[in-house]
């Protein structure tokens, strides 16, 4: 009786050890791929405005700092944009669906004003880009986890021309 | 002589003692909804027949109580009894109503009254009656084109409310808000309105760009929004009535987040430039535009209190989004939310007693109120995402908009109109012909 | 390496076989019984046992309540007074609902004319004044009464049956507990119970206004309701009292809905007048 019970609480002990160990594999796997620290770090959604030159960069929740990413991602559109002179860009930004829409707003367009500074300090005038915040009114991820929250907390280089 | 005045005055307070009158304290009573009969309105054969013509409706009178018995049934203050336990026919419980028949179904309270065709228009009589005390508490006519016949109804509905709860009721007004169609990473956005329960829905853009709260102005007839027009953000004035629009004010940026001040002179919103949104407004009759806060950090979500002396906005300047109030001119900036999570989007009860908010806190949305210091929160609904509350006029109930959370194909979207009211229990969903956001609550159209 | 992975798994299976050694001594743990729910019978007994000790408490948090709700009122001015429009009455008067134009978008209705008559501020100070009054009176009484009685009690016995009497009007629930004159508390809280069922609170009234309705009835000896009197119905047409009229009417209500009323059995005498005060919001609030 003594004996079953303590064999049966052994099982009970393996199986959550187990289901635990399930948990922390599944994560690591699904995220840290594609993630660093709450900034998207992979590139299914970027576009190329040319050849080595990624269209957007990405952020963490609720900030607007520039990661090194990012600014190297800038730093190449800084040199293709001081090549093509004729170019003049709309600097979209974006937030995720998890704030209130007035605030994202504002966010998205602090979001693309930073990259807009970068680009500034990388000798391209101001006359030449313009930035349009879209809040998180134009998700390019659907879904309602965080892998695609970290996708759409993005400002993105478009071609105004 | 001293012993007989003893007993004297002992007789003398002796009755007195014995029939004092027992008091007895009643602090509870059940909060069930008041049960309540609304027989429906009679109507004269010949009545019947020219609005069966006009109106494409076979029975105009119990239409209308279907109305007045929806309304009631919403607000989560009344229970309309089952008419098939109604043991009086409507045309004779409208002229006397055996207040026992009532009183065996359990009512409290009787709706009546009668409907007639008189030079072409639609004449509407009703009587409240109190069953238990057995008398006429109200009885009111109307007469009107009949294409108006809803309202009516709304209105009957709104006299009853404030015979029975003491306060103004809020069933004949309007909803204004942004109708939403197609997939979540391109959604189309229209302006809409209708009627409070849904009916008589109607869209006031196209599609063409993107549009986001609208707000009614306090006589209901303009509204001020956010539309992407040609790709600039910015806030719009639309007249109803004429359905023109103009861009307010003159910004070198997206201005957004606007609403109209308790008199309706101005508009108040926020403007966004070099990453800092602050908080301006613009009068709209001399055009004036005035600066109300100055500070680098996100200032937006502005909303008056109803005197127009204060203003609530929320701000990260602490480093996450809270709750601050001012004095309308910017000075007095005080921050009130001091609870856990992010707070936003406040909004002055029209009583002024308290402030409508959203909150983020652990990957839940909430909706609550709290009192214009801070004290007193109280968090009505929990759930994935719902945010931008707008209050009812008499200040008791909350509309607001509820998105789902999609699948791991990013799948089963939507978003949808709800409303609760100030004690939390009475959550419905307000049916909208399309997905709907930004929801925003008239003024009584009949004052 | 592989000493390591002997000695980790060594080390584990120690640890699994501690918490499975240990899990059955958590299982001998008594067993939760579940909580027996009460039910709460209530007895009708012609006198109650503990007269005294839970009426003082009672008074004594009465105050405190008055006190609470003092400080409350004079501490944040209404921000906002709100217009009450008292609307009259009357039949065959037509109110016109206007036009529409089809077509347009629909506009509010200013032309929706009703009888209406006066606007008045709602507020009544006199009210207020009068609750501070009581509540001040209340504990100088209390507060003097003990030292008093002691001090005169040598004195003439007229002296002391006034003091008595004094004491009677202002400590009356102490009195009536003790002498009978009043309802046990199981009879109370019988009645109480019964109401408490009948009465549907008008959940639109604000919980943070004064509003108590207190009505006397006049009763039969099998608790059926001879008439009702709304003590102080002068409030009841008042303008700008329509929180205080839907009370009172849900009041009477409840009275009508739950007749004939839970009685004690005898002592018609004792109850034949009862005055029972209607406070919806410690439910309000809640």
């Amino acid at each position: 009786m003594i004996l079953s019970k303590i064999f049966k609480n052994t099982l009970l002990v393996l199986a959550s050890c187990l289901v635990l160990t399930a948990c922390a594999t599944k994560k690591v796997d699904t995220v840290g791929g594609q993630m660093q620290s709450d900034v998207y770090t992979g590139t299914d959604t970027v576009e190329y405005l040319a050849d080595g030159v990624p269209d957007r960069v990405f952020f963490a929740t609720n900030e607007t700092v520039l990661t090194t990413a990012s600014r190297e991602t800038l730093r190449a559109q800084a040199t293709w944009l001081r090549k093509n002179s004729n170019i003049n860009v709309v600097l979209e930004g974006h937030a995720d669906e998890r704030g209130t829409r007035e605030y994202n707003l504002a966010l998205g367009e602090r979001r693309a004003n930073s990259a807009k500074d970068y680009l500034m300090t990388y000798g391209i005038s101001s006359d030449r880009i313009s930035v349009l915040s879209y809040g998180k009114e134009r998700p390019v991820d659907a879904g309602s986890n965080p892998l695609a929250w970290s996708k759409n907390r993005r400002s993105v280089t478009v071609k105004a021309n | 002589m001293k012993k007989k005045f003893i007993i004297l005055f002992l007789l003398l307070i002796l009755p007195i003692k014995v029939f004092a009158l027992i008091e007895v304290d009643i602090t509870r009573g059940n909060l069930n909804p008041l049960p309540l009969a609304v027989s429906p309105l009679s109507i004269d054969n010949k009545s019947k027949k020219s609005f069966e013509k006009i109106l494409k409706k076979e029975n105009i009178g119990s239409e209308i109580s279907t109305i007045v018995e929806n309304n009631l049934r919403t607000s989560g203050l009344f229970n309309p009894l089952n008419k098939d336990a109604f043991l009086q026919a409507p045309e004779i419980a409208n002229l006397k109503p055996r207040f026992e028949d009532w009183n065996l179904i359990k009512a409290q309270a009787l709706i009546t009254g009668k409907v007639t065709y008189v030079d072409e228009k639609l004449r509407v009589e009703f009587r409240l009656w109190d069953v238990l005390a057995a008398k006429e508490m109200m009885a009111l006519a109307f007469t009107t084109v009949p294409n108006n016949w809803r309202r009516v109804g709304h209105i009957i509905s709104d006299k009853v409310y404030e015979r029975l709860t003491g306060e103004k009721g809020y069933f004949d007004t309007r909803i204004i808000y942004v109708a939403e169609e197609g997939p979540k990473t391109q959604r189309k956005k229209r302006l809409a309105i209708m009627d409070q329960d849904g009916a008589n829905n109607k869209f006031l853009t196209l599609g063409n760009e993107l549009v986001l709260t609208p707000r009614f102005n306090p006589t209901s007839q303009m509204v001020t929004y956010l539309s992407y027009f040609k790709n600039l953000p910015r806030v719009y004035l639309l007249d109803i009535e004429t359905g023109t629009q103009e861009v307010v004010g003159d910004f070198p940026g997206m201005t957004f987040a606007p609403r109209f001040s308790p008199n309706g002179k101005k508009i108040i919103m926020s403007f966004a430039k070099d990453g800092k949104s602050d908080i301006y407004t613009m009068d709209l009759e001399n055009r004036i535009v005035e600066r109300i806060t100055n500070h680098p950090s996100i200032d937006t979500s502005p909303s008056y209190s109803p005197n127009g002396k204060f203003i609530a906005f929320n701000s990260d300047r602490s480093g996450y989004q809270q709750i601050y109030i001012m004095k309308s001119d910017g000075k007095n900036v005080k921050r009130i939310s001091f609870g856990n999570g992010i707070y936003g989007t406040p909004v002055w009860s029209p009583r002024g007693d308290l402030i409508a908010f959203t909150k983020l806190h652990k990957g839940k949305f909430y909706i609550g109120v709290m009192r214009t210091d801070g004290t007193g929160e109280r968090l009505l609904t929990e759930n994935y995402y719902q945010e931008a509350p707008s209050w009812s006029p008499n200040g008791r109930v909350l509309i607001f908009y509820r998105e789902t959370k999609t699948n791991s194909k990013g799948e089963g979207f939507s978003a949808k109109l709800w409303s609760i009211d100030l004690t939390g229990y009475n959550e419905r969903l307000v049916k909208t012909v399309t997905d709907a956001s930004d929801p925003s609550w008239s003024s009584l159209l009949s004052n | 390496m592989n000493r390591s992975i002997i000695i980790s798994s060594a080390l584990h299976g120690i640890l699994i076989f501690i918490t499975a050694m240990s899990l059955p001594f958590l299982a001998k743990k008594p067993l939760d019984i579940p909580p027996i729910v009460s039910v709460e019978l209530i007895q009708i007994t012609e006198k109650t046992n503990i007269p005294f000790a839970p009426k003082a408490k009672k008074i004594i948090e009465k105050i405190k309540e008055k006190e609470k709700k003092l400080v409350s009122e004079q501490a944040p001015p209404k921000k906002v007074k709100k217009n009450k429009t008292k609307t009259v009455v009357a039949l065959d008067q037509n109110s016109e609902i206007e036009n529409q134009r089809p077509d347009a978008i629909p506009l509010p209705e200013k032309n929706v004319k009703k009888i209406k008559t006066k606007k008045e501020k709602k507020q009544n100070p006199d009210k207020v004044d009068e609750e501070v009054k009581q509540v001040s009176e209340f504990e100088k009484k209390e507060l003097f009464d003990p030292t008093n009685i002691a001090a005169l009690i040598d004195k003439s016995k007229v002296d002391s049956a006034e003091v008595v009497k004094k004491n009677d009007d202002i400590t009356q629930d102490k009195d009536r507990s003790i002498e009978n004159t009043g309802l046990t508390l199981s009879e109370e809280d019988a009645l109480k119970a019964q109401i408490f069922g009948c009465w549907s609170i008008p959940l639109g009234l604000p919980y943070n206004e004064d509003l108590l309705v207190r009505i006397k009835l006049m009763l039969e000896p099998d608790g059926s309701v001879k008439k009702t009197e709304i003590l102080d119905h002068a409030r009841m047409n008042k303008p700008g009292q329509g929180f205080y009229k839907v009370l009172a009417e849900s009041a009477l209500r409840a009275v009508k809905l739950c007749q004939p009323l839970r009685v004690p059995t005898t002592g018609y005498e004792r109850w034949k007048e009862l005055q029972l005060n209607f406070d919806a919001r410690e439910m309000l609030e809640g």
